[in-house]
């Protein structure tokens, strides 16, 4: 029989000893000392390279070649195989905890801020800002409060001196803005305000609220009534109903408060710790912009008609996170503050 | 104020439950809260008829007596000094649940009590504890205690009152404000006694000094009259809205100020001095004393009532002793009177006395409303006191209240509202409300407006009447709302949106702090503000305006790590003031934002061994980082120049050519002696948002990327250990030539086989040429350059 055909029936059965072999350390190395061992069948043949005739010796050098190379090409790929297999099997604990980045929060009262500004923004609103400290003038005057009249009682304030206070509210931005723009005037003045008030769980000296100011020639409180609406279902959820009640604030006529139905007891108001039994919960104050305030800024009311509301950022965020104590909002407590970091 | 149910009744009649009646006052503009019956939740409280009330046989100031309840006769013990027979009272039944306890059977020395018969404070009616409760003859033996106290007190609202409406401070004026809904009549009580005395010009003399502050002042007088306890049902109505009955003609006063609204002042006649009541103002530093005892100094602002001699009342507000009703008064002066509302809320708030009778005058009482009050009262004292009435009275008016007449359009209504109202049904409401109608056609109504409605002047207070009475509920909300294409976004408030949202993605959590903080931690006020002071503060600690964030940052992170809260990292944005603002720019405020950094920067996990602890280097990287997104521009950092007590080093930041803030660390003793932080190190950072903001810089401009290799190469050099890295920093970089794109420092190492005095920095430089290939040989002679200054400039030796 002639040695090339021993050599390819050696491939022929290393090739089948190859898909049958077990991916299994022993077996691989078995299987490796059995062809390329020192001596193995490969190395058997090699040593009969001398017996080989001369004009053949190039042609047996190649298959030669060609199988040894296979062969180790094979053994190689076995290792990785069995290398993967292994790293497979390692124990792997995938319940270990992941390494988290270190997270900062917004506080809640910006976060309102900036929730109910995105809403008004949507509707055309842009923000105007004012100063903290006040005269009397932006403050009162121009918003339609008299010296000595009980309207101001309403709004317990600090003074810097008599005419300069710290302002109970953001509404003298009104004032500023009518003064320099022409209307169409659609505005959001959001800002912190100050109470000579004493602090409690319900009270704060300082606190913040966002108001709103529409005045263009055909504003009538029956848009008024729309815009709100639109801005309490989207903030408070499509399922929550409003009311309006007349009220009274001295920069509008018609002044009305808007209470929104609880969304803990969902109105009923039954045994209910958020709206106390009422079913409803106030959250604004609005109305209809008052002339005087108008003809204070030099915009005439026979022409123009607006809108204006208010709110107060503290209160609607402790409804709408359920917070029962408005000294958490300026505790700082980083157990509180925590809390809003999925915000 | 209160509003009582079975009050308000005597006046009006309406079907509505207590729940749809304070949701008709409410929607109204009256604002009803119910007030919670004290009953509500007591059963097991009968009405017993009291006799065969006997001593104790062995304690000395208990009483034991029969009670029968209806059903049988019950033993109970009583230790009230009123207690008496044939009286009827409510009887606490054993099992009874009352706020202070339970009420048991008991033996009480030997004598078994089957009950209990109460004080007010124990079912906690009021605070009363002088005697039991007794109840009227007529009360039916037997009954539910709570039954009988609900038909005799109805229920009460508490109406907060919005200082627009003073017509509504009184039962008529809720009863009339009900009629223009319900439709139904009001009842105005009658006055029908007789003027049998002699001639009051006889008596008194009125003049009115100050016709501004006073427009009308009126006056009667009773003489003989018997002053004693009022009766059950007089003191049942002041009970009802919890005013304590005094004697029958305080009483009536009281009674009448709250059916009418209009408050009364009585005087005993005989202790005034002369013939004279002079209205006049104060002279200031007189000195007055008031009905409760207080002596009071007054400016030349307040309003009195005098007589001949002196001051006898602070008008509108509260009386004064020396003219006082007492027990053995006979002969009364009645006063009703309109005065200047402004007038009494300054003498009010001058002299911090809320009285009923203030809180009325200074909302405006109806002028026209003067006579008939007194007449009321008048009637009332005759009724209940008897007395012979003076014949005549003094109507002072010298000043006549107006009653303005606007015109309403019918057209402006509907411009306002955005809805249609019809101008029948609109006028038929005004007159409802009282107005008498002047004129009218098809576009407008002229109205005189009602004289208890001080608030009805313009057309546009009425325009809120129509609403008001067709219930703002009802009217329509439009379809559609009306956007603005042109408004513009505020680049300066979402400015600090984007600051806020950077400062939280860097692992910083946002807090709020009062504004207001005390003047010591002025030492924290890196930027030289003087702190503004507030007049009439809270408190000392609470008395000025902030000046810097740091304070209220340093304070929070006190609070946290004493609570054991260590790691921790803060900022804030807000207002900072001073007081010499810089008026030439207009910035009377500053905004601030501050960042405070101190503890470790990540929790502890499982896979790293060691945690990073925060330091001055973290917090500036931070800030690096901060002002590099929103501006683009890199940051200078400078010795400040500055030192405190409170910091251990303040850094100058600076971009461009303007200070943008200061970071430093807090000095660690003072931490420890002030903040009771020990161990602990905290870095502080606190600059001007207004001139980061001026920097602010959003758009990005595309460079492309580059497709030529870059060329790094590494350099380390000693230099002496005083040598500041950011000085070498920018050698390397003053002498990269055009190619240097980077330059990164990062190792740092003193000790081992370094002389002592030496320190060795090591620098990782980038070059690259975005349109070819660099060459080694360009690169090497840079490096040259570059190594040659720094041999020259920091006498720096290659390693």
């Amino acid at each position: 029989m002639d040695i090339f055909d021993d050599v390819k029936d050696s491939i022929d059965q290393f090739r089948k000893e190859l898909s049958d072999l077990d991916v299994e350390e022993r077996a691989i190395e078995d299987f490796r000392i059995k062809y390329l061992g020192k001596n193995g069948i490969i190395s058997d043949y090699f040593n009969k390279f001398g017996q080989i005739p001369n004009d053949k010796k190039k042609e047996f050098g190649k298959l030669m070649n060609s199988f040894k190379s296979e062969a180790n090409q094979a053994i190689e790929s076995l290792h990785q195989k069995l290398k993967t297999k292994q790293t497979k099997q390692e124990f792997f604990d995938y319940t270990l905890p992941g390494v988290k980045p270190v997270e900062g929060s917004i506080h809640p009262l910006s976060k309102t801020m900036d929730d109910i500004i995105s809403i008004f923004q949507d509707m055309g609103f842009s923000t105007e800002l004012g100063p903290e400290i006040e005269t009397d003038y932006y403050n009162f005057q121009a918003l339609n409060f008299p010296e000595n009249h009980p309207a101001r009682d309403a709004q317990d304030t600090f003074f810097v001196d008599d005419k300069v206070v710290l302002r109970t509210h953001t509404s003298p931005i009104q004032v500023r803005t009518m003064e320099k723009q022409t209307p169409p005037i659609r505005i959001l003045a959001p800002g912190r305000t100050f109470r000579n008030e004493a602090i409690d769980a319900s009270h704060y000296c300082t606190f913040h609220q966002i108001e709103g100011l529409y005045i263009d020639q055909d504003v009538t409180f029956s848009e008024l009534k729309t815009t709100l609406y639109l801005f309490v279902k989207k903030y408070f959820g499509q399922n929550v109903s409003l009311r309006f009640r007349p009220s009274f604030f001295p920069f509008t006529e018609p002044s009305a408060e808007v209470d929104i139905s609880c969304f803990k007891c969902g109105g009923t108001g039954d045994n209910c710790s958020l709206c106390k039994g009422s079913g409803w919960l106030e959250i604004l104050g609005c109305g209809m912009v008052d002339p005087n305030v108008f003809k204070s800024s030099g915009i005439d009311p026979e022409k123009y008609t607006g809108y204006a509301f208010g709110m107060g950022i503290e209160r609607i965020a402790m409804l709408k996170y359920g917070i029962d104590d408005i000294r958490l909002l300026y505790g700082s407590d980083k157990r509180f503050l925590e809390q809003f970091k999925q915000l | 104020m209160i509003i009582n149910t079975n009050w308000l009744r005597q006046y009006t009649d309406f079907d509505y439950s207590d729940a749809e009646l304070g949701d008709r006052l409410t929607y109204l503009g009256l604002e009803a809260d119910p007030v919670p019956n004290p009953l509500a939740s007591i059963e097991n409280i009968v009405v017993g008829s009291v006799s065969n009330v006997r001593e104790h046989p062995d304690a000395d100031r208990l009483m034991v007596c029969d009670v029968f309840d209806g059903d049988k006769t019950r033993q109970v013990i009583c230790g009230a000094p009123n207690v008496k027979n044939d009286i009827k009272v409510p009887l606490v039944l054993p099992g009874c649940q009352l706020p202070k306890g339970k009420v048991k059977k008991v033996k009480i020395r030997g004598v078994k009590s089957e009950g209990m018969i109460p004080a007010e404070d124990e079912l906690g009616l009021s605070d009363d504890h002088s005697g039991i409760i007794i109840l009227p003859d007529n009360a039916e033996i037997g009954q539910d205690f709570r039954e009988h106290y609900s038909n005799r007190f109805g229920s009460n609202f508490e109406i907060d009152l919005t200082p627009n409406r003073p017509d509504c401070t009184s039962h008529l004026g809720v009863a009339r404000d009900l009629t223009v809904l319900t439709e139904n009549d009001l009842k105005i009580p009658d006055t029908d006694f007789e003027e049998t005395g002699t001639q009051i010009g006889d008596h008194v003399e009125v003049n009115i000094h100050d016709p501004e502050a006073c427009p009308r002042y009126a006056t009667r007088i009773i003489k003989d009259v018997k002053v004693k306890e009022s009766p059950q049902w007089l003191k049942d109505r002041l009970k009802s809205i919890g005013l304590r009955p005094i004697n029958n003609i305080v009483d009536a006063a009281n009674f009448v100020l709250m059916e009418t609204g209009q408050p009364l002042h009585t005087f005993d006649y005989d202790r005034l001095n002369g013939k004279e009541i002079n209205v006049r103002m104060s002279e200031d530093g007189e000195e007055v004393i008031t009905l409760d005892g207080e002596k009071r100094e007054l400016d030349e602002n307040i309003l009195l009532i005098c007589d001949a001699q002196q001051p006898v009342a602070v008008a509108g507000i509260m009386g004064l002793e020396n003219s006082e009703i007492t027990d053995s008064t006979t002969n009364l002066l009645l006063e009703s009177a309109y005065f200047n509302p402004a007038r009494i809320r300054y003498g009010s708030k001058y002299l911090g006395l809320q009285t009923d009778s203030s809180y009325r005058f200074e909302r405006g009482v109806d002028p026209e409303n003067v006579i008939y009050a007194l007449d009321r009262l008048t009637d009332l004292i005759v009724d209940l006191a008897k007395g012979e009435v003076c014949t005549g009275l003094i109507d002072n008016y010298p000043k006549k209240i107006k009653s303005p007449q606007p015109t309403v359009r019918f057209s402006r209504i509907n411009k306002l509202i955005g809805q249609k109202f019809k101008p029948d049904w609109v006028v038929d409401k005004f007159e409802k409300l009282g107005c008498k109608i002047l004129n009218k056609d098809k576009d407008a109504v002229k109205v005189k407006s009602p004289s208890w409605r001080p608030d009805l002047v313009r057309e546009v207070d009425y325009i809120e009447e129509v609403i008001r009475i067709y219930g703002m509920e009802k009217v329509k909300s439009s379809r559609t709302i009306k956007i603005q294409p042109d408004y513009s976004r505020n680049d300066r408030y979402n400015f600090n949106r984007v600051v806020r949202d950077k400062l939280a993605s860097y692992g910083y959590q946002e807090v709020f702090n009062n504004s207001l903080f005390s003047h010591e931690e002025k030492n924290f006020n890196l930027f030289g503000r003087e702190p503004i002071k507030v007049k009439n503060p809270l408190s000392r600690d609470l008395a000025y305006m902030r000046t810097n964030l740091s304070s209220g940052l340093v304070t929070t992170a006190a609070n946290n790590i004493n609570r054991k809260n260590r790691d921790l990292r803060f900022f804030e944005i807000g207002k900072v003031h001073d007081l010499n603002f810089d008026k030439a720019n207009k910035a009377d405020e500053y905004e601030h934002f501050a960042m405070l950094l101190t503890g470790n920067l990540e929790p502890v996990t499982w896979k790293y061994d060691k945690r990073r602890t925060g330091d001055f280097f973290d917090l500036k990287g931070d800030i690096q980082g901060i002002i590099h997104y929103l501006t683009g521009k890199e940051t200078q950092f400078a010795d400040s120049g500055i030192t405190k007590e409170n910091y251990n080093h303040i850094v100058k930041i600076v971009v461009e050519d303007d200070i943008l803030g200061y970071i430093c660390q807090l000095n660690e003793e003072l931490l420890d002696n002030q903040y009771n932080v020990e161990e602990q190190k905290i870095f502080a950072f606190e600059g001007s948002l207004e001139v980061l903001y001026k920097h602010f810089h959003p758009e990005i401009n595309y460079i492309p990327v580059p497709s030529y290799p870059a060329i790094e190469r590494d350099v380390s050099i000693l230099v002496n250990k005083s040598t500041l890295v950011g000085e070498v920093m920018g050698l390397i970089k003053n002498n990269g030539g055009e190619h240097l794109q980077e330059v990164q420092f990062y190792d740092l190492y003193q000790g081992n086989n370094i002389q002592e005095n030496k320190k060795s920095l090591t620098f990782n430089l980038i070059f690259q040429n975005p349109e070819r290939t660099l060459k080694d040989q360009e690169i090497d002679q840079q490096m040259n350059i570059i190594f040659n200054q720094l041999k020259k400039k920091v006498d720096a030796k290659l390693r």
